[in-house]
């Protein structure tokens, strides 16, 4: 019989791998040449015959040594595919999620040009004016129910579409979230003194309120199934 | 005869290919050489991996985390590449499985319009 593991080492090495991967790779095709010889020989070939057979199952052992070596090196990233779990969150809160918050920005951006209505202006502290765009929190109940409705047609259960309709109110609470504790220990330093009336102002008009009014929007659209579900094995 | 058969290997049947392995491996561990076998007996021969198109595969489908290779041996005797099906092959198989009985379905409507 054939020294398949030497045949093998021969026409496929060296591989571009460490030489623990290189040697299992090598094994591991051997064994593979080794049984189909077996079966060949077992069913009536000679074993020069079954040797010769085996052998050219592979029509080009330098292609071969390519594709092993490729396959063995290929970076995951590079084949990276979403799976239906990242596929069904992209598109139940993702993508509604930052739709949402894009268009409430967008908003909120024409409210402050020059030409638009003048918000309502604050102040709590007289150094320190809290402005509140009223139109603003007008428009935040159609955000959401765009939100809302976009993650229940992708199929999105209550939580996420309640996620995908208030994504607006979570940015910012994140946004100061992070920030805000360092701006009071600042005024503290400072001013030795907090502003806590500001802060909770800011809170209410940036989170609360915003959140309120994007739920009430979604509203409608927290109820009943998702429009379609998730896709499932389908018979053989 | 041998015509007819469909030989696996390039990359545009690389998904077919794919959901072959991860088909037979959902039934059990299998090493290299029986899940070419496994994929040739339950096809009856139509289709058939052979050393350079099996290999390359499942190394790409470990690297993805889809099945998981583990070397086991018996005493005296030659140690052998099992792969099972990892949870993310698991995951895998359950779309690819519904992307390919759509296509058939399709192949099928477009047949049937084909030979009206």
């Amino acid at each position: 019989m054939p020294d398949w593991e030497e045949i093998a080492k021969r026409k496929l090495t060296p591989l571009e791998l460490d030489a623990k991967r290189q040697e299992e790779i090598v094994i591991e095709l051997a064994n593979h040449l080794e049984d189909l010889y077996e079966d060949l020989h077992r069913q009536g070939k000679s074993e020069v015959e079954a040797a010769q057979f085996a052998l050219s199952t592979v029509a080009d052992w330098n292609e071969l040594r390519c594709e092993v070596q490729l396959a063995a090196n290929e970076e995951v990233i590079m084949n990276y595919r979403l799976g239906p779990a990242e596929k069904h969150r992209f598109r139940t809160l993702w993508l509604p999620g930052a739709c949402t918050i894009a268009l409430s920005g967008i908003l909120l951006r024409l409210l402050q040009m020059p030409s638009a209505p003048s918000p309502h202006v604050f102040w709590p502290q007289h150094d320190m004016p809290f402005v509140f765009y009223w139109q603003w929190f007008v428009c935040l109940p159609l955000v959401g129910a765009i939100g809302a409705y976009w993650s229940r047609h992708g199929g999105g259960k209550h939580l996420e579409r309640a996620l995908a309709a208030s994504s607006p109110a979570v940015a910012w609470m994140c946004f100061p979230g992070l920030i805000l504790p360092f701006g009071l220990a600042f005024q503290w330093i400072v001013h030795h003194s907090v502003p806590l009336v500001p802060a909770a102002l800011f809170l209410l008009g940036w989170v609360v309120l915003p959140e309120a009014a994007l739920l009430l929007g979604a509203l409608p659209f927290l109820r009943g199934d998702a429009a379609e579900s998730r896709p499932t094995a389908a018979s053989h | 005869m041998e015509s007819d058969r469909i030989n696996i290997g390039t990359q545009v049947k690389r998904g077919s290919a794919e959901l072959a392995i991860l088909s037979v491996l959902a039934e059990g561990p299998l090493h290299g050489y029986q899940i070419a076998k496994c994929i040739e007996r339950r096809t009856q021969g139509l289709l058939r991996f052979n050393l350079a198109s099996l290999y390359p595969l499942l190394y790409r489908m470990e690297k993805r985390g889809w099945v998981e290779g583990t070397w086991e041996g018996r005493p005296g005797g030659r140690r052998r590449r099992f792969y099972r099906l990892a949870p993310a092959g698991r995951r895998r198989l359950v779309p690819l499985r519904a992307e390919w009985a759509q296509f058939f379905q399709a192949l099928n409507r477009l047949a049937g319009v084909t030979h009206a």
